[in-house]
């Protein structure tokens, strides 16, 4: 070889072969969830902002317990170690996100133990999960733990600690009876009315919906289809004597609606992959929010949707397969 | 036809499917440089598709560029020329790139480039040659598919004649890296004009296509001119995009005929022919020389001075290496071809063969990507990428739990292997290699 140069070609035994390709996007796991992460941000902030330091505390402890149970879980079962994909910091942020922040400080820990440990973990962690763990855990706390699940302070309401805030009327309470809520479409819209921590600005979800869509983390497919679906019944079916365009705008920004539409429904791995099957589970889940808000004996029903759609992923994917290349879409039985 | 000239020229021809990829194509400004004359090069007595030829010098034998050093007696193959005059030194049996013995003519290189007096060009002007001509003398050069993989070129006109209505010359070169079919059209776009002007007479086709992506647009202007006046020639201009290069997909994009599942291209009427290809035949038809060398791009981040080289077929890697300047960092990988479809080496010393396009050099650092593995987390960035419009996702999950026959009814062996769906997955998942391994079992089952 080049005798002036002081580098020495490797011996062949050090030479890596391997299967093509030999080339990768610089795309990891890690890096679409700490894409996430930042989508989640101004909504976090502004929860903080409304609700205060126990929310604060809240999202903390939810986040902090999420990565604590991975962690122990795969070093119990013996399991690679993955916190640093972030995962699990996303499910306990969404997790936070989804309670109230007046809620007891060990309901966020309960809730996450059971989000990592029994809806991922056991099942096989990441990946492997049938259902969303952060809205299966708010529904586990909400059956658990219904009336501190039920209570919302006021926006502008921060709660300090030990003190029970005085619990407001969410805006879905209101027009499930058929009245528009105290709260007028505008503050709907920037999040100054009293919920969940993170569901309350609809502007700051779309701000980092948007975000994730021009980072190409998620498709436009579930979000449009979902939001679409409900937009259309509650045009066309309003309720009480709300004239239908004012009921269908107050419907879209109450309730965990668009952060379930952008974060929760577009989870990869309880969403499915074809076009038309992400299409098919965005109606699904619309329809199911709007058969929920109207017929059931709960206000909310954005969780009970998703996890229900969560279930049909399999099947909407394999009946949304792609014509392959080459062959016909119905191939005649041999 | 008129309007449709004008149409065409505007329109950018893809497909569905695929993926753009980081291009690295820092080579395309540098100008093809000879290889110096190698004290040795060892010839393979087989390339990799077709029969293995057998010898027909002996050592102490002096022979010349040109000269025909192995034949193939039956089936499929052509033959094997010296690429340098000198003498045989040896015939050695060494482990080609996928371990398989193979047998070396290792010849002396006297460094005259004495040309063989079998090196002449063909008696007859074009008009009043016949096919079965053509293709003879195509085999008799030992022309193979130099895209990469390596099919006999002969072999694939002979079972076109009749067949089809167009030819196309597969200038895409949609592999990053790359550069030596660029370089060639800047250099050389005669060549491959006349090739191709060769192989639509062979045919008797009317329809002639030169395919080239939209990245390299001073190739396009030339071909463009250089077409002007020939009726029967167009330039198609591709949208830049992996894997556009693929026979179906190019034929798809610019001809919306799609290749049945098993079936060839000469099946929907098309003929594809890389760019090199043509300028080959070109070279064998009016001056008779056979294929005895190629371009080959030598690159990676540890190679010095990266360059396109004109390489005896035969001259070692570490000729090359030389060459280019020597190496800054040692490499972690050698790949003989782009970095999406390429084999990996694992001999520096190995000969330059037909399909070698390109010649990278990784060092750990580059492929330090390569080996992080995790679990699928069912993105869907393969299905919305994969330009078979599989489901890689499940043809992996099948695959891992070994139901091959699951596998094949989510026709598992459609795919092409061009490793798109491995280049997108977030999670590291070898989804080709799984794939791959489906395929394997369905094949060894039949």
């Amino acid at each position: 070889m080049d005798q002036n140069q002081n580098v020495t070609v490797t011996a062949p035994e050090l030479l890596t072969v391997s299967p093509s390709p030999h080339a990768r996007r610089h795309v990891t796991t890690a890096s679409v969830m700490k894409d996430v992460l930042i989508a989640l941000l101004p909504a976090t902030v502004w929860g903080i902002y409304l609700f205060g330091i126990r929310a604060a505390i809240t999202l903390l402890l939810c986040v902090v317990s999420s990565v604590v149970f991975e962690l122990l879980t795969q070093l119990v079962l013996r399991r690679t170690v993955t916190v640093a994909d972030c995962s699990a910091a996303v499910t306990g942020l969404l997790l936070g996100l989804n309670l109230p922040p007046t809620v007891p400080f060990y309901v966020p820990i309960v809730g996450s133990a059971f989000a990592i440990i029994v809806v991922k973990q056991l099942f096989g962690g990441i990946g492997k999960n049938v259902m969303n763990p952060a809205l299966a855990a708010r529904v586990f706390l909400m059956m658990a733990w219904t009336g501190q699940m039920t209570v919302f302070p006021a926006a502008y309401d921060r709660v300090g600690f030990g003190v029970d805030a005085v619990a407001s009327a969410t805006p879905l309470v209101a027009l499930k009876q058929g009245v528009l809520p105290e709260a007028g479409l505008a503050d709907l819209f920037l999040g100054r009315v009293g919920g969940c921590i993170g569901e309350v600005s609809v502007l700051m979800l779309l701000i980092g919906g948007i975000y994730l869509l021009v980072r190409r983390v998620i498709a436009w497919h579930i979000p449009v289809a979902f939001l679409g679906t409900v937009a259309i019944l509650t045009l066309l079916f309003p309720q009480g004597e709300i004239p239908p365009l004012t009921f269908m705008l107050t419907s879209l920004c109450s309730g965990g609606l668009v952060l379930g539409a952008f974060f929760m429904a577009t989870d990869y791995v309880t969403s499915p992959v074809t076009p038309v099957g992400r299409l098919i589970f965005g109606v699904g889940c619309g329809a199911l929010v709007v058969f929920l808000r109207y017929f059931s004996g709960y206000n909310e029903g954005v969780s009970f949707a998703i996890l229900i759609m969560n279930a049909l992923v399999w099947y909407l994917d394999m009946c949304t397969k792609p014509r392959v290349f080459g062959k016909k879409r119905r191939e005649k039985k041999a | 036809m008129l309007f449709r000239k004008e149409y065409e020229k505007n329109v950018k021809f893809t497909f569905r499917g695929g993926t753009h990829l980081n291009e690295h194509k820092d080579t395309a400004g540098l100008a093809t440089v000879r290889l110096p004359e190698p004290k040795t090069v060892s010839i393979p007595l087989s390339q990799p598709i077709g029969a293995h030829a057998t010898p027909v010098v002996a050592v102490g034998d002096r022979v010349l560029v040109g000269q025909v050093i192995g034949v193939v007696e039956s089936g499929l193959g052509c033959p094997v020329h010296a690429s340098v005059s000198g003498t045989v030194k040896e015939i050695v049996t060494k482990n080609n790139a996928q371990g398989v013995p193979i047998r070396n003519i290792v010849i002396e290189n006297d460094g005259e480039r004495t040309l063989h007096e079998s090196v002449k060009a063909w008696e007859k002007p074009l008009e009043e040659t016949t096919p079965e001509e053509i293709v003879e003398i195509v085999r008799q050069a030992g022309i193979s598919g130099l895209g990469g993989a390596t099919f006999p070129t002969y072999a694939k006109l002979q079972s076109a004649i009749g067949k089809v209505d167009t030819v196309i010359i597969n200038c895409a070169e949609c592999e990053p890296y790359i550069t030596a079919n660029h370089r060639l059209l800047l250099e050389r776009s005669y060549t491959v004009i006349s090739g191709l002007e060769i192989v639509m007479h062979a045919l008797s086709v009317n329809e002639g296509i030169i395919a080239v992506e939209d990245n390299k647009p001073d190739a396009i202007a030339l071909l463009q001119k250089a077409v002007e006046g020939k009726p029967r020639l167009r330039v198609c201009v591709l949208k830049t995009k992996y894997p556009q290069g693929d026979e179906r997909q190019i034929i798809y994009a610019i001809k919306r005929r799609e290749i049945p599942a098993g079936k060839l291209p000469a099946d929907v009427g098309c003929v594809v022919i890389n760019a090199e290809t043509s300028s080959a035949i070109c070279r064998a038809f009016y001056r008779g020389v056979p294929l005895v060398s190629r371009i080959v791009t030598v690159t990676g981040d540890c190679i010095k001075e990266p360059k396109n080289v004109r390489a005896p077929l035969g001259a070692s890697y570490a000729d090359l290496v030389e060459f280019c300047g020597g190496l800054v960092k040692p490499p972690k990988k050698i790949v003989s071809g782009g970095p999406m479809m390429g084999q990996a080496q694992w001999d520096i010393n190995a000969p330059v063969v037909k399909g070698t396009s390109a010649l990278l050099f990784f060092s750990e650092e580059y492929d330090k990507i390569n080996t992080y593995h995790s679990a699928c987390i069912h993105c869907g960035n393969c299905v919305a990428h994969c330009p078979m419009h599989l489901m890689p996702n499940y043809l992996t999950q099948y695959a891992q739990a070994r139901q091959y026959d699951e596998a094949a009814k989510m026709n598992v062996m459609s795919c092409v292997e061009c490793g798109t769906c491995t280049y997108n997955c977030p999670a590291g998942v070898q989804i080709v290699q799984y794939i791959r391994v489906a395929k394997g079992a369905l094949r060894m089952k039949k």
